[in-house]
């Protein structure tokens, strides 16, 4: 969904600073603003730190330095937990759905912060965008294809209805017509009003769908502008493409 | 060998089989060996007679015994704050100790070591507040009744055997059926992904205290109840509680309890044809050939 102009900020981060280790921050003083229902996509070579940011925004690296603010609430020093309630939710890369559970189980886990009356509705809902896993909701997640992991995941986040959903390079390993349907998914996710940020390597699959862009080079932003524009930028042809810059060319 | 080594070896089973629900609980969300657990079981042990005594006192003499068991009413009463004030006390080891070492993200190693300085304190402090000398719940002597089929076992010896059936089931259905259940599994395969599932994990890992310690106090009030009281009791039954944790595959509940008569029943096997001084032998040969043959257990899900 392509935010108005003057849409409100709902998430930003100032100065962050993070890292696993206090001495050896990856992140190194990001500044970044998300309006509403904007789908920003974070882009960047590999070990620039998209991976380390989302996990930092949700909650799990320490912060260092800066802060993490989401609709007016420090989320800072917030445990996980409390920042999905306040309706952040994170798909991580990897191990992201329970796979020792099964589909049912792992949405009924995610439910389980709603209120007791509204947990099965919400269920039903999300079974509704998701008709495979209806079909499916008695196998267990380990059993499931990629793509279908990738559908759960996205699910059990959507279960509390975030305002922001941040997901970490959902496509990979899956193969191109399933990172298709997984991008159609989370467009349709977005254009219901989500703020979806996207991290990625898949770069001119999610530039199609993605309305804004922030490059990270080196756990800091290195370029940002509007997702159709930014495809050509000569930075952009440098880090992904393997093209010259004009401007490093000059340096000695 | 005859029918009633079947029945020693349950009874004995039942106890390390409570005692390994909170050694598997522990180890498979908090992934670590607790080698504190067994103090769990002396404590509860004590505890629940410190509180039966006490009880005992303010009512004016022992209480008379409930039916055909050797205990009064003072005993159920103390084993459930017994319950309460184990939890307390495995929940004040992780406040001071383990949490401290898990929030600085130590190596697993080190909160093993941890554990074993956490048990060797607490055995201290028993031995320092109770003394080494053997203490009873009762001074009662129990006759056991023929049950038929050449078995014979002593009223206390039966309704310890059926409250832990009926414990074990209890807690099954709760790790299974319900959300508290639902997140301590999700905790146990994926902390960070239940954190970002919406799931309180500092909650659950109170709860894993507070159902480990609970029945360790159990285990240690059916070892007291069935055998006598001592300091060493917890770490006596040490091994076994690790044997019938590996034996039945680390976080399942029913498995430790199914593992726990197997080996009750091995040692008690083992007392009658081999001899009394190879028991303690037998849980240690049954976690090494558990460890080489089928490092999962029975009912463990592979790694």
């Amino acid at each position: 969904m392509k935010p108005a102009a003057d849409a409100p900020v709902v998430l930003s981060t100032h100065g962050l600073v993070s890292g696993y280790e206090r001495d050896l921050p990856i992140i190194r003083g990001v500044d970044m603003k998300v309006t509403k229902g904007e789908f920003l996509l974070l882009l960047g070579p590999n070990g620039a730190g998209k991976s380390t940011l989302v996990k930092t925004i949700a909650g799990l690296v320490p912060v260092h330095a800066g802060t993490i603010v989401q609709e007016g609430v420090d989320l800072t020093s917030m445990p996980p937990h409390l920042r999905v309630r306040h309706g952040l939710a994170f798909v991580p890369q990897t191990e992201n759905v329970f796979t020792t559970m099964t589909i049912h189980e792992n949405l009924l886990v995610a439910a389980q912060i709603l209120p007791k009356a509204s947990r099965a509705g919400r269920i039903a809902d999300l079974y509704a965008m998701f008709p495979d896993l209806l079909r499916l909701k008695t196998l267990r997640a380990g059993q499931l294809s990629g793509g279908q992991r990738q559908m759960l995941a996205v699910a059990r986040a959507l279960i509390v209805e975030p305002s922001v959903l941040i997901l970490d390079e959902p496509s990979a390993g899956l193969a191109p017509r399933i990172v298709r349907e997984v991008f159609d998914n989370l467009k349709a996710v977005n254009a219901t009003g989500v703020t979806t940020i996207l991290v990625e390597q898949n770069v001119k699959a999610a530039l199609a769908i993605a309305d804004r862009a922030i490059v990270l080079v080196e756990g800091q932003v290195r370029l940002e502008g509007d997702a159709h524009s930014l495809g050509d930028d000569a930075v952009m042809a440098e880090l992904y493409l393997g093209a010259r810059h004009p401007s490093a060319e000059a340096r000695p | 060998m005859t029918p009633q080594v079947l029945m020693d070896g349950l009874i004995a089973g039942a106890m390390i089989g409570l005692g390994a629900i909170g050694i598997t609980l522990t180890y498979s969300i908090l992934r670590f060996s607790n080698f504190a657990h067994g103090e769990f079981l002396s404590w509860g042990a004590y505890l629940a007679l410190a509180i039966a005594s006490g009880l005992g006192y303010l009512a004016g003499g022992p209480a008379s015994p409930i039916g055909p068991f050797s205990f009064g009413w003072t005993l159920p009463v103390a084993t459930l704050l017994g319950i309460a004030l184990t939890a307390g006390l495995a929940l004040l080891v992780d406040a001071l100790l383990f949490g401290p070492l898990r929030n600085r993200g130590s190596a697993v190693i080190i909160l093993v070591m941890a554990s074993f300085g956490a048990a060797l304190t607490l055995r201290s402090l028993l031995e320092f507040i109770f003394t080494s000398k053997p203490v009873y719940f009762t001074n009662a002597l129990q006759i056991a009744r023929p049950l038929g089929g050449g078995l014979r076992a002593t009223p206390d010896q039966l309704l310890m055997l059926g409250l832990a059936v009926v414990l074990v089931l209890a807690i099954h259905l709760l790790l299974t059926r319900t959300a508290i259940g639902r997140s301590m599994r999700a905790v146990s395969e994926n902390r960070q992904l239940a954190g970002v599932a919406g799931i309180d994990v500092r909650m659950v890992i109170r709860t894993v205290w507070i159902f480990g310690a609970g029945l360790a106090c159990v285990a240690g009030v059916m070892s007291g109840l069935l055998v006598q009281i001592r300091p060493q009791m917890g770490l006596d039954l040490l091994l076994p509680l690790f044997a019938a944790a590996i034996l039945g595959g680390i976080g399942s509940v029913p498995g430790a309890m199914i593992a726990g008569l197997i080996v009750g029943v091995a040692e008690a096997m083992t007392v009658q044809l081999i001899g009394a001084e190879w028991r303690a032998a037998v849980a240690f040969v049954i976690l090494v050939a558990i460890l080489l043959l089928r490092p999962r257990g029975l009912f463990g899900r592979p790694e």
